[in-house]
Parts: C-alpha cells; structure tokens; sequence
C-alpha cells in the first residue's frame, strides 16, 4: 500500500512560507555596502527577491489547500499508525536507517572496505537478497571491486 | 560552417583510438544498463559518472558521459518493452506500444524498432546539433547581462510549466528551490558568504554534483528499495532486427518526431521525457491509423523513441551555446564541462572554435555504439534486468557516495548528497519535478551575477530590463507562460476572442 498523507499541499506550504521568510530575513541582514557596491548590487537583492517569489508560491499553495474540498487540515493519530504500518514505509526506514549510518561511519579513521562491506551485507541481509553464503559472495567482491577499481585503477581517494 | 561536416570527420578520426573505442562501447553498455533498470535514469548516470571520471583527461570523461547519455535514454526502452514500466522518464511513451508488441509476441520486433529510431533520432538531433550551434551561438554573441538574468527566469519558468503539466506552481516552487540552493556560498562580485552560518564548509556553497545524485540517485534508490513488488520478465525475444520496410513506411513519423525532439530539446530543462509525449501525440494525429496507438502500434514507439533520443542533441544545443541546459542530463554534462575546464556558452566559438565538431564526433560515436550494442545483446541485457533489487541498489549507493566524494575529497559532499536525496524523496513523491530544480541550480549564479551586475552598469536603473529588444521578448514570453495557465486569463481571451468574432460577423 503506498499511503499518502492527506494534505500535504498545505502542509509544504506552510513549511515553503516559513522558509522562505527565513530566506528574506537573513538577505535583510546581509550588508548593504559590501567594498563600496551600491545597495543594490548587494549580496542579498536577487537572494531576497527570490526568497520573496518562493513566499509567493508558498502562499498560493496554502490557500489553494484551504479552498479545496477534502479530508480535514489537521493530521490525526490514525494518519501516523496507517502510515507507519506501511510496509513501504519500513522499508524505506530500514534503507534510510542503514545508508545514513553508512554515510555517517565514513571519513571517520574506519577502513572503507570494512564500512563498505558492512554496509552492503547489512542491506542485503536484511532485504533477504538471497542465501547468506551468496549475500556474502557478492557483498566482499562487490567491496573488493570498487576499492581496487577506484582506489587503484582510478586513482580516486575513497572515503 | 560550410566545412562543418569537414571538421567533424577530422574529429571523428582523433577520436578513433583504441582506447577511447574501448571507453565509448563500454561507457554506452553502462548507460544502457543504467536506462534499462526502472528507477534509475539518465540524469543519474551521467551525474554519477562525473564523479566517477573526474580524473580522466576531459576528452575522455565527455566522451564517456554523452555515451552515457545517449545509451541511457535508449535503454529504458527495453524494460519499457519488457516490464511496461519505463526505465526512464523518457520511455513512459514507449510503454504505450512497445509492452503490447510484447504481449502479442513481437518484443524482438519492438526492440529492434526502437533500437534504429532512437539511433536515428539521435543521428537526426546531432546533425542539427551541429548545424545549429554556431548560428544560436552567433545571436548569443548579442546577450548581456540583462538578457542573461532573463534566460535564467524565463528557462525555470517554462521548464516548471512543462515539466509539471497538471500543476505548473509544483514546478516553479522546484525552480525556486533550485535558485535558491545555488544562492548558499560566496557570491560572485564580492565573494559574500550567504547563509555560511560559520561552517567553513558551507562558505563553498554546494557542490552541483552531490546535489544531482542526491535529488535523482538517493531518492531513486530509496524509491525503489521501497517497492516491494519486483517485476519479471516473461516474454520471449526471438528476431531484432527491424525490417527496413518498416522504417521506409514511416519515414514521416521519423522526420516529424526528430524535428519535434530537437526543438524541445532545445527549451532549457524540458527534457527527453516530454519530448517523447509530444512526439507521440502528433504522430497518433497524423497517423492514417491512429485507433492502434495504444495497442502495439509500430509507428507510436518508433515516434516515442526517435523523439526522445533527437531530444538529446536540441538539449545540447542550448549548453553550448548558452550555457543554459536543454534537459537534466544536459545539465549535469553541462557542470562536467565546467568542472573539466570547458567553457561552453556565447564565447565558446571564440576560444574553442573546434569543440563543437568535437562534440558532434562523439556523439556520432556513442549512437553507432547505441544501435551495435542494443541489437547484439539483448539476451545479456535481459538478463540484467533479473537482478534483485536488494543486491543492486546498495551498489548504486556506495558508487553514489564515491561519485559524491571524489570530485573535491570533501565528506562534506556526502552529506550534502544524502541531505538532498532526503529533499528529493518526497518531492518525486509528491510531484515536484526535479527537472526544474537542477536547472534551478545551475542557473542560480548566471541570475544573481548578472542582476547585479546590470543594476551597476546602469547605476541602479532597472529600465533597460525591460526594453532591450531581446529582453523584452523573454519577459513577453515568460509572462505568457505564467498567465496562460490561470483560469481568468484563459476566460478573458476567450471572451476576447468571441467579442473579436462578434464584431466581424456583425453586417
């Protein structure tokens, strides 16, 4: 089941309205006499106008919500349980959850081809890609190939 | 540009080296793999494989991106024809007939058609490709400031507007968004750090590559690894090669969709996927027997497939010239020139006058290798399509992650790719076309610099925005896209119209 929130127009454009008012906020604080340029040469003109043209559209789509029939604004308990008993949705929460983790582990002293293996093994493992021992084929040589073809052949620094 | 077709067979023959035969067949192999496999497209490939060849002399990274490229936009015909799903965007069309064919036992037939109309679309588009560059880069020679901030305005604004048919603000807010992400870093007159917050990092700005394989790479893995549905193939695929019948009797429909791609191609960020549509749509109007589209026409996906690869070289045309992309792939080709130091845009016939005949050549290369690879290895590339998910999407993350992070040593750029496939996931989900985005973001700083430069050359006078006669016709124009989608102004010509038809009926 793909499940879809109710609204969700009217909720980007709450969030594109908040956003972009941010954005014109700090354009408004950018200096307005940078190494002598004019006031509107300055760095926040066209940032702020586009802010101003993102505020614009936000607006269009918050109301255009609001005028529309359909399910209530507000989102309910219901909404969260459906949502989060999605199949779709774990699956995608277990993906997000492991290459966050993978991308976060990099750069930080472990070897590329530990987080690497590890990663690719974890997502295969858990999706049940096949039998462990071929999870585990496939998982080190396809590390051991990108580590050589990059690192050496390629002359890439890996993470 | 008489002895345009002179140059471009003296480029053809430089490039005929061992090696870069070597890189142009198995850089076309990988952009076919890469089309064939739903979820992942184009634009990905080629953002992907910037990373990946950065350190590749520049002729041989172009190279192997546009025959990634090319192979790409072919290649998602084959699930198409296959799986009825489209392997890119811009084989959505090609379902229509091809899965049909399928059905009724016809795949090798339907692959072999879209197999040599999308190499010849692609022959068509490069031609015009070739023809038309100099003369737009000759007008582009016209181009300041003013018209410059107009192209980027005017570029977000239909590419918002075609990009999301049913709902055109979706697509300007994407638009936007891209501007705005271009904004963040020092900018360009007085190297300004905006929204830096005090992160060294983010003084930079973002990097365009970890930006492209977050919105199309990231999001797509997480797409696909959501589905839990894997599709099979179950069709039998026995002869491909086309009959030559075939090809003569729809000659037309062939002319008609590369005109119809190389011009679409040509409107910044619209793309190959829209190209495909129209195409289709005028060839089911001209056609003798248009009850069949739908049902495994042959004239609808020869019309679908010539139209989205001719699409390829329109989109080009724009890059060189202009410097504005004609799609999202053309797009990230554009950000490998310039990582590579290729200038394109107004200049680039001043100061690499050979480029374009370059340019040509390789593609030239990668269709030949498109249409030799796709009718000799079907079976192997059916094949690839059997691969489970769950063992090739992880793949395609470690290689975004290097693509991410190769280009400046940064894990900072792995960071920015995963925060915007974050972004990118529920804007596909939602119906937010990344096209517009990307382009947003490559056009971000030629919108800002160039505003601001304009205001100083005319001490703060905003007038000749909107006289300068180019200008005033790309404000026309991007006016009458906004307005023409408003009910109230359709109302209004409507009853404008009827009140003109009144007054000249009346006796």
């Amino acid at each position: 089941m793909d499940y879809t929130f109710r609204r969700p127009d009217f909720y980007t454009g709450v969030i594109l309205c908040v956003v972009s008012l941010g954005i014109v906020a700090e354009c408004w604080r950018m200096p307005r006499d940078l190494q002598g340029w004019p006031a509107y040469a300055s760095p926040g003109v066209v940032t702020g106008l586009l802010g101003l043209g993102l505020f614009g559209m936000g607006l269009a789509l918050t109301l255009r919500s609001v005028g529309r029939t359909g399910g209530p604004l507000a989102i309910c308990g219901t909404d969260v349980r459906t949502y989060l008993a999605d199949v779709g949705t774990r699956r995608l929460a277990l993906m997000l959850g492991i290459s966050v983790v993978y991308c976060l582990l990099l750069g930080r002293g472990i070897p590329y081809w530990l987080t690497t293996g590890g990663y690719l093994l974890a997502v295969m493992c858990v999706f049940r890609a096949g039998p462990l021992w071929q999870i585990v084929l496939i998982s080190a040589a396809s590390t051991a190939a990108v580590t050589y073809v990059f690192n050496r052949v390629f002359a890439i620094p890996l993470p | 540009m008489v002895l345009g077709p002179w140059y471009i067979l003296v480029e053809l023959w430089n490039l005929l080296t061992p090696l870069t035969l070597l890189y142009v067949g198995a850089s076309t192999f990988i952009g076919i793999v890469i089309g064939m496999l739903p979820g992942l497209t184009a634009t990905m490939g080629v953002a992907l494989l910037t990373g990946l060849t950065f350190g590749f002399p520049p002729k041989d990274a172009i190279i192997i991106l546009i025959c990634v490229y090319v192979g790409a936009i072919y290649g998602g015909s084959r699930s198409a024809i296959l799986l009825n799903i489209p392997g890119t965007p811009a084989n959505a069309a090609t379902c229509l007939d091809g899965f049909p064919m399928a059905q009724r036992g016809e795949a090798g037939p339907a692959i072999g058609l879209a197999t040599t109309s999308s190499f010849l679309g692609t022959v068509f588009g490069l031609f015009c490709l070739a023809f038309f560059t100099p003369l737009l880069g000759k007008i582009a020679l016209q181009f300041q400031s003013w018209e410059f901030f107009w192209l980027a305005i005017f570029g977000i604004v239909v590419c918002g507007n075609l990009t999301a048919p049913t709902d055109p603000l979706k697509g300007w807010i994407a638009g936007f968004v891209g501007l705005l992400v271009s904004q963040v870093g020092q900018e360009g007159i007085a190297a300004y750090p905006r929204f830096a917050f005090g992160f060294d990092q983010m003084r930079g700005g973002f990097a365009l590559i970890p930006v492209l394989v977050g919105v199309y790479g990231i999001a797509e893995v997480l797409g696909v690894m959501r589905e839990t549905v894997v599709p099979r193939v179950t069709t039998q695929i026995q002869k491909v090669l086309p009959r030559w019948r075939d090809l003569w009797q729809y000659r037309r429909t062939i002319l008609r969709s590369g005109v119809i791609g190389v011009i679409i191609g040509a409107i910044p960020g619209v793309g190959e996927d829209v190209a495909a549509w129209v195409s289709y749509d005028f060839a089911k109007r001209g056609s003798k027997t248009p009850d069949e589209f739908g049902k495994g026409s042959r004239e609808g996906l020869i019309a679908a497939e010539t139209g989205n690869n001719a699409c390829i070289g329109g989109a080009v045309i724009p890059v060189l010239s202009l410097a504005v992309p004609g799609s999202a792939p053309a797009a990230v080709l554009l950000g490998a020139m310039w990582l590579h130091g290729v200038r394109p845009g107004p200049l680039l016939m001043v100061e690499f006058p050979n480029y374009i005949w370059e340019v040509t050549a390789m593609f030239i290369l990668a269709s030949l290798a498109m249409l030799v690879l796709g009718l000799s290895l079907v079976r192997v590339l059916v094949k690839v399509l059997m691969v489970p998910r769950p063992i090739l999407m992880p793949i395609v993350l470690v290689l975004c992650v290097i693509g991410s992070f190769a280009i400046s040593v940064r894990v900072f750029d792995i960071w920015v790719m995963l925060a915007f496939g974050l972004l990118g996931y529920p804007m596909r989900k939602y119906n937010y076309p990344a096209a517009p985005m990307v382009l947003g973001v490559i056009l971000g700083d030629m919108a800002d610099v160039n505003f601001r430069r304009a205001l100083i050359r005319t001490a703060g006078d905003p007038t000749p925005f909107f006289t300068r006669p180019i200008s005033l016709i790309l404000v026309a124009v991007t006016l009458l896209t906004v307005l023409a989608r408003s009910a109230w102004f359709r109302q209004l010509l409507t009853a404008g119209s009827a009140r003109l038809k009144a007054a000249f009926s009346r006796p």
